[in-house]
This record gives C-alpha cells, sequence and structure tokens, in this order.
C-alpha cells in the first residue's frame, strides 16, 4: 500500500447544503485517501450522508469547507470535461430514455473523448465494445435499456461508466432494488474489475456483510464524522457494534454476522455432529434459544445414521419431529407449558 | 490500439445502411409534397404550368398565382414544419418528458404575448401584414422573448416537480394564465389593433411578405444550425442531468444554447404563422418511431425532413385541392398530430414519471 498511487484524497471535507447565509452541515472533518485499485464500501445509516460524499466527491455539489485532491490535484482546480476523464458516476438514477440500445449508453461514455460532433471512430468504437465485454454484456448490446431487467441495466450502466476510462469510480447504491442473485453479480464485477483492471471504486451500500466480506477499505460514516479502515480492522474496533443502536439487529464480531436480537427463552443442549446439528442451532437462536455447552435435563438429539428424525428429550419423555419447523414449534410449546 | 480478441464481434464500426435509406426516401417525399403543394390548390396546376411560368418570364395569372402565393406558403409550410418539430425535438430531450413540445408547454402562448406586446401594445396601426423591414425583428424578438421568459419558467417547474403529468397540467395552467393577459390586453386594445391580433391568432402559411419570409428562413436556418451543433450535448441529456455533468457536460452552457434554439425556432414561427399546434409534439415521436433511435445525429435530420413533409401535406389537406374552400390549418395538424400524441401517452402508462 506504500508504493500505491493515491487517487483520492479528502482533507478537512465539511459536506452539506448552504442557502444564502444557512448552512446544513451533514458531515464534517472528514479525512479519507483512496488508492489505486482498491474497493472502497461507504457504509452508514439512512440520511448519514453517504450521497451528499459521494456527490461532492464527484463535484456535483461543491464543499462547504476543506479539499478534495483526485490524482494530487484540487477539484476545484478540473474543468468538467477534464474531470469527467478522472471520474464516473453511477447514481440510483435509473436511465430510461426510448430507443436507446446498450451500445449508444455505453458510447455516452466516450462524450470527454470525442470530438463536437460525438462521432464514434474506430478507436472509441474498440473502447466501447471492451467495455460492453468487460460488463459481460456483448450479448445485449442492440438490445434497447428499456427491455433490460434492473440487473442487465446496472451491467450497462457499468459498461458505460468503463468505457468513460476513469481510474475512479463513483457508485451510489449500485445494488438496490437487485434481486440476490444479480446483487451478487455486481458484487463479484465490481471486486474483479477493482483487481484486473486497477480502478479505485467507492461505492454506498447498506449491504454491511457483503460490504465487509468484499471492500478493501470501509468508510464508516457516524456522528458527522468518518472514520476510515480494513473491515476487519473496523471490526476489532468495535465500530460496527454502535451503528445498530436503536435497531433490533445485533453485530457480532467474532463471526461477522448479524442477528436480530429476540426475546431470550433460555438455553438448551444439542447433541449430534455436523450440518444437521449446525442448522439446528441456527434454528433455535433465531426462536430465541442459546444453545448450552452442558447437558441440561431437556435437550434436543439431532439425526444421525439410520435416525432421521429430530428427538426432544423433555423429563425423560421423547417428542419426535420430521423437521426443524416442526421442532422449532415444539420447543416453543414445551417452554411455554413449563413457564 | 488495443489487441484484445472479442468474443464473436467483428470490428466494424455500426453501420447506418438501413437509415441512410430512409433518409433517401423522406428526402423525396418532401420534395413531392413540395411539388404537390405548388400543384394543387383551388387552382390546379400541372407541370407544363410550371415549366411555363418557370421559362417563358411572362407576368400573367399563372406567374401571380405561383410565384406571389403558392411558391411562398410552399417555403412557409416547409420552415414551420422545420421550426416546429425541431424546437419540439429538443424540448422533448431537455425537459426528458416525451409530451413536451412548444405549444404544449406554453411556449407558444409566451411567443402569442410577445406578439401582443407588439401589436396591441404600440398605439399605431400595425399588423404582421404591414410590418415592413426592421419591425419585423421586433415583432420576431419580441416572440423570442416571450417564449424564451416561458421556457424558463418550466425550467424551474420542472427541477422542482418530476412528475410529467403534473408538469404538463402546469403547462395549460400557464397558457391559460398567459390568454388571460392577452385578453386584458385586448380589452383595452383599440377595434383596428385588436382586429389584426385575432387574425393572426387563426394561423396561417399564406399571409407573410418577401420580407417576413425571409427573416423566418434566417431564424429557422439559425435553429438548424443550433440543433445541428448541440447533437452532441442533447444526446448527454438523455441520461438526466446528474449523468450529464459526470460525463463531462456543461450543463448550464447546454441550456442556453438549446433554450435559445428552441425559443429562436417556435418563437419566429408563431410570430409570422400564429400558434399552429401539435406538430411540435408529435413529429419528434414519427421520426423516433421510424429510425428506432435515440441518437440525435440522426433524430434532427430525421425530424427536419419529417416535419417539412407533414406540414406540406398539412397544407395540401387544408386546400382541399380542387375546390373553393379553405380548412383552418390549425384544425389539420390538431387532427395529424393527435393520434400520435395519444398513442404516445398509452405506451408511456407505466412509467408516467419518467422519460
Amino acid at each position: 500500500m506504500l508504493t500505491a498511487e493515491k487517487i483520492v484524497a479528502i482533507d478537512r471535507l465539511r459536506t452539506g447544503y448552504s442557502s444564502g447565509s444557512n448552512e446544513i452541515i451533514i458531515l464534517d472533518e472528514l479525512h479519507a485517501t483512496a488508492f489505486k485499485g482498491e474497493l472502497i464500501a461507504v457504509i452508514g445509516k439512512n440520511g448519514a450522508g453517504k450521497s451528499t460524499l459521494l456527490r461532492t466527491i464527484i463535484g456535483l455539489q461543491t464543499a462547504l469547507d476543506g479539499k478534495i485532491f483526485h490524482e494530487g490535484k484540487d477539484i476545484l482546480e478540473y474543468s468538467r470535461l477534464e474531470l469527467a476523464r478522472k471520474v464516473g458516476l453511477i447514481s440510483t438514477e435509473t436511465v430510461r430514455a426510448t430507443n436507446m440500445n446498450v451500445y449508444d449508453l455505453v458510447a455516452l461514455g466516450r462524450y470527454p473523448y470525442t470530438n463536437w460532433t460525438g462521432r464514434i471512430d474506430m478507436d472509441n468504437h474498440i473502447r466501447i465494445l471492451e467495455a460492453i465485454q468487460d460488463a459481460g454484456m456483448t450479448a445485449f448490446s442492440s438490445r434497447f435499456i428499456s427491455e433490460l431487467s434492473d440487473g442487465e441495466r446496472q451491467r450497462a450502466m457499468i459498461a458505460r461508466i468503463l468505457a468513460q476510462d476513469t481510474g475512479l469510480m463513483v457508485m451510489d447504491e449500485p445494488t438496490a432494488f437487485l434481486d440476490i442473485g444479480s446483487k451478487f453479480e455486481i458484487f463479484h464485477l465490481l471486486h474483479n474489475l477493482a483487481k484486473s483492471t486497477g480502478k479505485t471504486i467507492i461505492f454506498s451500500t447498506h449491504d454491511l456483510q457483503m460490504a465487509i466480506s468484499q471492500a478493501d477499505k470501509i468508510w464508516l460514516l457516524k456522528d458527522k464524522g468518518l472514520v476510515e479502515g480494513a473491515p476487519e480492522d473496523l471490526m476489532i474496533q468495535g465500530e460496527f457494534d454502535h451503528i445498530f443502536d436503536s435497531s433490533p439487529a445485533r453485530y457480532n464480531s467474532d463471526q461477522g454476522t448479524f442477528t436480530f436480537i429476540s426475546e431470550e427463552h433460555g438455553s438448551i443442549y444439542v447433541e449430534g455432529e455436523g450440518i444437521l446439528r449446525h442448522w439446528t442451532e441456527k434454528t433455535l437462536n433465531r426462536i430465541g434459544f442459546a444453545v448450552s455447552r452442558e447437558k441440561t435435563d431437556r435437550y434436543i438429539i439431532v439425526p444421525s445414521g439410520n435416525y432421521k428424525n429430530w428427538q426432544l428429550i423433555n423429563s425423560q419423555v421423547i417428542h419426535e419431529f420430521t423437521s426443524l419447523y416442526d421442532l422449532a414449534a415444539g420447543v416453543l410449546a414445551i417452554s411455554q407449558s413449563s413457564i | 490500439m488495443s489487441t484484445r480478441a472479442f468474443i464473436s464481434q467483428d470490428l466494424t464500426l455500426p453501420s447506418p445502411g438501413k437509415q441512410y435509406l430512409i433518409f433517401i426516401g423522406l428526402f423525396f417525399l418532401t420534395i413531392l409534397f413540395f411539388f404537390l403543394d405548388l400543384f394543387l390548390g383551388s387552382v390546379s396546376l400541372n407541370a407544363a404550368d410550371i415549366w411555363h411560368a418557370l421559362f417563358s418570364g411572362g407576368n400573367g395569372q399563372l406567374e401571380i398565382i405561383l410565384f406571389k402565393f403558392r411558391l411562398p406558403k410552399a417555403l412557409t409550410a416547409l420552415l414551420v414544419g422545420i421550426g416546429l418539430s425541431l424546437s419540439g425535438l429538443q424540448m422533448q430531450t431537455i425537459f426528458r418528458n416525451p409530451l413536451a413540445g412548444p405549444d404544449v408547454l406554453g411556449i407558444t402562448s409566451g411567443a402569442s404575448l410577445g406578439v401582443a406586446f407588439v401589436i396591441l401594445g404600440f398605439s399605431v396601426s400595425i399588423s404582421p401584414e404591414t410590418l415592413q423591414g426592421f419591425g419585423n425583428w421586433i415583432l420576431v424578438i419580441s416572440s423570442w422573448a416571450g417564449a424564451g421568459a416561458i421556457m424558463i419558467v418550466i425550467l424551474i417547474i420542472a427541477s422542482r416537480i418530476k412528475d410529467i403529468m403534473t408538469i404538463l397540467i402546469l403547462g395549460i395552467m400557464l397558457s391559460s394564465g398567459i390568454s388571460a393577459l392577452v385578453i386584458l390586453m385586448q380589452y383595452f386594445s383599440s377595434e383596428s389593433l385588436l382586429k389584426s391580433y385575432v387574425i393572426w391568432t387563426m394561423g396561417s402559411l399564406g399571409n407573410l411578405t418577401s420580407d417576413q419570409l425571409m427573416v423566418l428562413m434566417i431564424s429557422v436556418s439559425v435553429g438548424i444550425i443550433l440543433s445541428l451543433v448541440s447533437s452532441k450535448m442533447l444526446n448527454a441529456l438523455l441520461l438526466g442531468e446528474n449523468y450529464a455533468v459526470s460525463i463531462g457536460l456543461n450543463v448550464k452552457f447546454a441550456r442556453v444554447v438549446v433554450f435559445s434554439c428552441t425559443s429562436i425556432l417556435a418563437g419566429s414561427v408563431t410570430a409570422f404563422c400564429g400558434p399552429i399546434g401539435f406538430i411540435g409534439i408529435a413529429v419528434p415521436h414519427m421520426a423516433r418511431i421510424l429510425f428506432r433511435t435515440s441518437d440525435h445525429k440522426i433524430l434532427i435530420p430525421g425530424t427536419i425532413l419529417i416535419g417539412g413533409s407533414v406540414m406540406l401535406l398539412s397544407d395540401i389537406i387544408a386546400q382541399l385541392p380542387g375546390s373553393e374552400k379553405v380548412l383552418p390549418l390549425n384544425a389539420v395538424t390538431s387532427l395529424i398530430g393527435i393520434p400520435i400524441v395519444i398513442w404516445v401517452i398509452m405506451r408511456n402508462r407505466k412509467y408516467s414519471g419518467i422519460y
């Protein structure tokens, strides 16, 4: 990292809106850096200022105070056209132009490089085809964007930003509105692009788990400030513990997962091994039971060998269940009747 | 140059072969309608008559009909069709609204207000028919100013409200408000001024003096050049403002160019021919249907050719060839334009909030 090229440097940045003499400060005293090839996830609650920060980085909004440097040069010293060659944007807006095919959309990414007529010559054409291929959209090249699914349209937008050939790509919630399959595809694509092409990608997301597993660095927005670090560093520092202050979810620093805080019913011992034991424990956690390490007088035997049923032993009486669904209902019924 | 291999793709540039054919077809259609517009009318002429009129150098009835009436009217129709359609195309793109058009959003009303100021505001009796030389330019410029002012108001509204239908309703409100202002001005003006204004509002292609035709020709030419120059910017604006900025467009500059162009086109046409409806909104959609593209480098010339020929056709129909009667032009253009507008509304029902 020490030798890597610094793409963005944010210094004492203050973002927000000003109307007349009134300043509405959303984020203040921000310091952050992005290096070449890094995939950076911007995380924070709704209203924490993710979009404002991204808009300020790309120059759609001016900073109230402080500085942003793109490749060592102050953003204010760039012309609009020069900046368009350094940083590209995917925002939450969908493009719904009629009669526009994927090729035309991606061709608009070449805008900062074509002459005043916007003519696409061979060099531009090849770059457009490359971008379409890198985004996995070659088969869709002549399809109208109004006929694409949400996931395909987002890939087309990524092809467009690739054609723009910028060192930095800023994306505001690129996976919002996508189904789980497309969400994984897009994250995978972004991760690969950052690694294979050396592009720096700054994206905001609500999907913490995905961000933690894929991003090189997290910019965590909270209390009008920004905390920067590798996902694991922030986890060790306990930074994620408090982003859900008031919500019914809790972050498990040891596992890197989130669980919902539900009513606690006590603990129960589970006997058995392997994947069935794993999912039995998950089921018990979900309905509010901790898994005890010591044998309790009420316990569960997971199916093993020839035995296909779950057994719940309660004061020497054995109840049998054919599914975890039934087991969950049985455990809850017994624990409530015994109170 | 890159040396990467592409999966099943040849590297030839996308060829607009089929689109060239459509352009050639449209070009000949426009010429055909232009000559039909010369031939047909209350007195039908044939090719021999035209030939005779052109080369005999005589000064008979035939020459008068052709050079004093038919030719200026056909030229005016061509220019009016081009002007209104181009301004409609640009408005649809800049407002990202398929139902935008000079008449729908109140731009023509704005131009009417400008004209009303000139015709009704001066105490001397002048009308579009009696204006000479420099006066024509005053009329046109005030029409531009009126159109431009309304464009700016609509833009301010559109920056706050994203819903297409709401903007259209506000556009209609705006038109009604302006009409009310014009009615007030009419109320306080003299009878002769009033008469010349009312005749103007009926819309006509045939009342232009040669001075006025010249002014219209210059204005529409400037509009065509500005549109062609701004085609790259218009393409960027299809993405929406934020994306357009992010790929390097200077949005303020683009707006100034496109707004001036639209105001010049819609303003000058309205100044001389009165408010003519539905051409501006319908023709750009005809071009989109025909060329199946969103690229303004193709849509602009396409709209020019279709706009010219549709307006010539409207004029031919309005003349009711072979009869003494003439239909009001506005009725003809509405009947041609409205089915297309309805089709666009039906097709866009799914997402009325976005273009």
